[in-house]
């Protein structure tokens, strides 16, 4: 919103206090100032001229050529366009060298062979309204070579305020409310605002029936225009023009004066244009149609509120006037309304209808009722001086009645005091109260009665903490000295499933060289459907940020997936992971939320398909060793029924359980969906865990330890070629069996098929330790262990290899 | 014998001496000396030898070992102090090769500064829990005193759920959590009063993404609710964080904020500490709005079961992406959630 300290100075004095004092003031104690403009800055190169010759132009016929005195050594030679320009007006020059608002610089120029040195301004070219019909004429009083900008008593500052800072303050969405602020924080008087006292003798004769109690209370004055509207005197159109409205005509220029002043709306309408005799504030029916202000036709329906006359809907309650009824150059007789609505029902209908007005922003903060019928009062008192010859047709048409709660208070000053951390004793506390106008009873009691103003007390103050507010930012926030609070030392609960994702997500990056990263929790339906993965079994959004990214993601994968492939050309191979949350739908409307530890690793095609130096193996690591950092070992089920995922490889897949629980998933991406993801010549691994899962089994468990063997140990190395079909678990098994109790450790260290070894044969190869606790092994030991192993490779169709 | 002894001894002694390095003199070694080697086949010649002749020739056979093995041992002193001397000299030693490749991952820059934040304040004893991202809209908004109509929706452009199909129950709204301020509700209600605990996380506005904004983005919340809390408290609480988050004091201002679920409101304003006179950040006003706050509104104690006459509290909240901006000079929002490794590959520290 914007603020005119001209406008605020008519009823505080702020002499003495710049636009930028000011501006901090207000954003210390009320409301954020965005920015401090300088109106009328924008125009200071423009002079009062004088044209001291006009004729036509030789060569163009809508073209006259004129002399401009604008207090410079000589006139100028001009060339205007304006039918309007005539000998002896006083006007506004533009001389060469001046930028307007609009960013245009004169130059010297020639305008169908004849010299033209400056510009004769229309008002749209000054920004002052959208006229540019003709050149704005200027006063025959005014002194040739004045800036324009003082001779129209244009400058003047500017604050834009954040609208959100206002939301619950209804009281300060017009420039009365502001003063009321700054008298206050100045300790200055705010003076009346001057309203027409008594209404002339006479009725409007129109009858109003509210038939909705959303219209609490309804005023319509009727006015005689005693003429066509016309323009609105200087004095009006500043204010206006500074606040960003254009002024219309004087009548329109009015009803906007008095918003922008008090912040109630009001309404006028063509009376004759209105189908009487009778005014009816109602539901809407079913399909009823209305043109708004906008021209947009309108279906509205029973949620929405109008205002309608014998002929249907003439307005949208608190929201726009319709076209039929609008004041135009016509117009000669008007019905000003001016009236309560209920803020959620105008707000209600303004988000339906997709409609916003200055008049809907205001009536949805909850406006003080009894603003409407002040604003007719201050309209009529404004329209005296306007337009003398308008007469108002007595009292206003009236039905219901302005329900202001009446809300009184209980304040204990020292309970004020010690929230905001102030020493303040009890003048200091009622002080700034009643210079916002709150009535404040002191009977020396512990509490002080305080009456809350009807301007206040629609929504915003309520309760004793409002007034704390009101105390505290009164003598400004900035006064508060930070302290420490004081409080039993108590170790605090531990959030066991954040302490384990953090531990996990270092060693991923740590230890195996990830980098963290983080996916949106939507998903575009198509990208699903690309997965594989079944739209029915996502969450979806109502009202997503972008077309038919309506999924919210089960889990981290389809975003991995994607970021993934869009490294793979800057990066040949890597690791992408992340902490992220997931969700299903259940059987309540509240997803059911998952947290996974999710990774995506990728590199270059051609490697083996398993095996410690494939996609497949280094996620199964990755497994195994998250496994062993939660003290707890994960085993894998393999194979084509475990590729469960749509996006999995069919058969390079395995699901991982621990202590009889499913932990989660690793394997390959189907090669098919790699390439459509634009990632050639990569194979992509994923892995997946549920960490809360991870967490409730070896959340806080920790190693086992035992003391190591003292005795020494006999290292063998095994190998054993079999059928390839004999997988290695099998063989890793059957070792482990022969070794029995004294075999200390296993480890692969040589895999080889082909060469000597025939077709359909592969050797594996392992180092064994074999150690007791209890005796120094023999020979005898070894040779026990090689003739085991040498019967499982026999069994399992092969032998072992000397 | 003797000849073949002298022989020996002859040829061992100049092989040793023109011996090159440790290779050469091991391969000598054992041809001379080893089990195999020539001076055992000498000495297994002894067996065909007279009683008479055998202690001398053994005698010297022995000599001829030991002056071989001496010679060997020196050779190979005088090898390895050559072999030290070069070494030593560093010729030939390039200090500048690199080591061997490490794992070289990283942690996202928001993770970075969220666990500072969640040390500083664990470290006061604040619990951190965790609630979730797709939330009630009774908590996001109802318990937090933004009642259905309330104009405040506005201001938080919201994500909404569709209401599942058949067979299950709509209950009530859902949406994407527009803050983190839920978790005052779910936190209160699930651990009671006292209470002091930080809450980071996502959460969701309805914002076409531009360079400034993001549709997804993380924040921080801040709650403490005891007896006897009032303003000057939070101001603290916001002081430590900031002190933490700029590595330095800088001067703030507090002024009125209106958020609905807080009464009084703030915005806490903090000096720009980017610049002396102005500059892109502080759009030349040399402020900075870092930290919206305020006294938890008795509504929502209420809400929670927790009467306000007796408990008083204060809630703040931290921008955590835009910090995260702020610290490493990020100017596009949109990198924080590309997954680009061009981005992500930056934060080691």
């Amino acid at each position: 919103m914007k603020l005119s300290l001209n406008w605020i100075a008519e009823f505080v004095d702020l002499t003495g206090e710049t636009s930028e004092r000011i501006a901090e003031l207000l954003s210390l104690h009320t409301a954020e100032v965005e920015s401090v403009d300088a109106f009328g800055e924008g125009i200071a190169g423009v002079l009062v001229g004088h044209v001291v010759e006009c004729g036509r132009h030789p060569d163009a016929e809508k073209l006259s050529v004129t002399w401009v005195d604008y207090g410079g050594a000589e006139p100028v030679q001009v060339v205007c366009g304006a039918p309007n320009v005539a000998r002896g007006q006083k006007i506004a020059f533009a001389p060469v060298g001046t930028t307007l608002p609009g960013g245009l610089k004169l130059k010297k120029a020639k305008l169908r062979g004849q010299v033209s040195a400056g510009m004769i301004c229309s008002e749209r070219e000054l920004e002052l309204s959208d006229e540019h019909k003709g050149i704005l004429e200027l006063d025959p009083a005014a002194p040739i070579g004045a800036l324009v900008v003082d001779f129209l008593q244009l400058r003047d500052s500017v604050l834009e305020i954040d609208n959100k800072s206002l939301t619950h303050r209804p009281d300060l969405w017009g420039h009365y409310g502001f003063a009321r602020e700054l008298a206050a924080i100045l300790g200055r008087e705010l003076r009346p605002l001057l309203v027409l006292e008594a209404w002339p003798p006479g009725e409007a004769g129109v009858p109003v029936d509210l038939e909705d109690p959303d219209c609490p209370l309804y005023l319509g004055l009727r006015v005689d225009l005693g003429g066509a509207p016309a323009a609105s005197p200087q004095s009006i159109r500043r204010r206006l023009l500074a606040v960003g409205q254009r002024p219309v005509n004087d009548v329109v220029d009015l009803t906007n004066y008095v918003l922008h002043e008090l912040g109630q709306p009001t309404h006028a309408f063509d009376f004759d244009k209105l189908r009487g005799p009778r005014i009816v504030v109602r539901s809407a029916a079913e399909q009823e149609p209305l043109r708004t202000l906008d021209d947009v036709e309108r279906r509205l329906d029973p949620r929405d509120l109008v205002i309608a006359d014998a002929g249907g809907p003439v307005a949208l309650a608190g929201i726009m006037g319709g076209a039929e009824s609008e004041v135009g150059a016509g117009t000669g007789s008007l019905f000003l309304e001016s009236a309560a609505f209920a803020a959620a029902r105008v707000r209600r209908s303004s988000t339906r209808l997709g409609l916003r007005s200055e008049a809907s922003a205001r009536f949805e903060k909850s406006l003080d009722p009894a603003l409407a019928e002040t604003a007719l009062r201050r309209f009529a008192y404004l329209l005296a001086a306007v337009r003398p010859q308008a007469r108002i047709c007595g009292a206003p048409a009236s039905a219901g009645a302005a329900r202001t709660p009446h809300i009184r208070l209980a304040l204990e000053p020292a309970r004020a005091a010690a929230i905001l951390g102030l020493p303040l004793d009890r003048g200091q506390v009622v002080a700034p109260l009643r210079a916002l106008g709150f009535g404040v009873d002191d009977d020396g009691g512990s509490a002080l009665q305080v009456e809350v103003p009807s301007w206040r007390a629609t929504k915003d103050v309520t309760t004793e903490i409002d007034l704390v507010e009101e105390v505290g930012r009164m003598h400004g926030y900035d006064r508060i000295q930070a302290r420490p609070f004081v409080a039993p030392v108590v170790a605090p609960w531990r959030n066991p499933v954040r302490e384990l994702g953090r531990r996990l997500v270092d060693r991923l990056a740590f230890a195996h060289g990830g980098h963290e990263t983080q996916g949106y929790t939507f998903l575009d339906s198509r990208w699903i459907a690309r997965l594989g993965l079944p739209e029915s079994a996502f969450a979806r959004i109502d009202n997503p940020v972008q077309d038919g990214v309506d999924c919210v993601r089960r889990d981290p994968v389809p975003s991995l997936l994607e970021q993934a492939a869009g490294n793979v050309r800057e990066h040949e191979r890597g690791m992408l992971f992340e902490l992220g949350k997931g969700y299903e739908p259940g059987a309540v409307a509240l997803p059911e939320e998952r947290i996974w530890l999710a990774a995506a690793l990728w590199r270059r095609t051609g490697g083996p398909a398993d095996g410690a130096d494939s996609v497949f193996g280094a996620c199964r690591v990755l497994v195994e060793d998250i496994a062993r950092a939660c003290a707890f070992e994960a085993t894998a089920a393999s194979g084509a029924e475990h590729s469960q995922a749509p996006w999995a490889h069919p058969a390079r897949a395995a699901t991982w359980s621990a202590q009889g629980r499913p932990i989660g998933f690793s394997g390959a991406v189907d090669p098919r969906l790699v390439e459509a993801l634009d990632a050639p010549r990569t194979e992509i691994g994923v892995v997946l865990l549920d960490l809360a899962v991870l967490a409730e089994i070896g959340g806080g468990a920790r190693s086992a330890f035992r003391s190591p063997a003292r005795l020494p140990a006999i290292k063998v190395d095994v190998a054993l070629a079999l059928p390839v079909a004999v997988p290695y678990a099998r063989v890793e098994a059957g070792l482990r069996a022969a070794g029995g109790k004294i075999l200390e450790s296993l480890d692969l260290f040589d895999r080889f098929q082909g060469g000597a070894l025939g077709a359909g044969v592969r050797s594996l190869a392992f180092h064994a330790v074999l150690r007791a606790a209890d005796r120094t092994l023999t020979d005898k030991d070894e040779r026990k262990f090689l003739q085991r192993a040498e019967q499982l490779a026999e069994e399992l169709g092969g032998a072992l290899r000397k | 014998m003797r000849e073949r002894l002298e022989e020996l001894r002859r040829q061992g002694l100049a092989a040793l001496a023109t011996a090159g390095d440790e290779a050469a003199l091991r391969a000598l070694e054992v041809r001379l000396l080893g089990r195999n080697g020539e001076l055992t086949a000498v000495l297994r010649g002894l067996g065909a030898m007279s009683a008479e002749e055998r202690p001398a020739a053994g005698k010297t056979a022995n000599e001829v070992k030991k002056e071989l093995a001496a010679a060997l041992e020196e050779r190979r002193q005088a090898l390895r102090g050559a072999a030290l001397e070069q070494e030593f000299s560093g010729a030939g030693f390039d200090a500048t090769l690199p080591g061997p490749p490490l794992p070289r991952g990283t942690l996202h820059p928001v993770t970075r500064l969220q666990r500072e934040l969640e040390d500083h304040f664990s470290a006061m004893g604040f619990l951190i829990p965790d609630g979730p991202e797709v939330e009630w809209e009774a908590n996001n908004f109802d318990a937090l005193n933004i009642p259905d109509d309330h104009p405040a929706r506005d201001a938080q452009d919201t994500i909404w759920v569709t209401p599942p199909g058949d067979g299950v129950d709509p209950g009530l709204g859902v949406c994407l959590r527009t803050h983190t301020s839920p978790m005052q509700i779910r936190a209160l209600r699930r651990f009671g009063v006292p209470l002091r605990c930080v809450v980071p996380g996502r959460v969701f506005r309805n914002e076409t993404q531009d360079a400034t904004h993001e549709h997804t983005f993380h924040q921080m919340e801040g709650l403490v609710v005891d007896r006897g809390i009032g303003v000057p408290h939070m101001l603290h609480a916001m002081h430590s964080l900031l002190e933490l988050v700029f590595g330095r004091e800088l001067e703030t201002r507090l002024r009125p904020g209106f958020f609905p679920f807080v009464e009084p409101g703030f915005e806490l304003d903090a000096r720009c500490p980017f610049c002396t006179a102005g500059c892109r950040v502080c759009k030349g006003s040399r402020w900075i709005e870092l930290m919206p706050g305020g006294m938890v509104h008795p509504n929502v104690l209420r809400a929670c079961a927790v009467d306000p006459d007796e408990y008083s509290g204060f809630a703040f909240g931290l921008g955590l992406s835009r910090i995260v901006m702020l610290r490493y000079g990020i100017a596009d929002i949109r990198w924080m959630l590309s997954g680009d490794l061009r981005f992500l590959g930056q934060f080691h520290a």
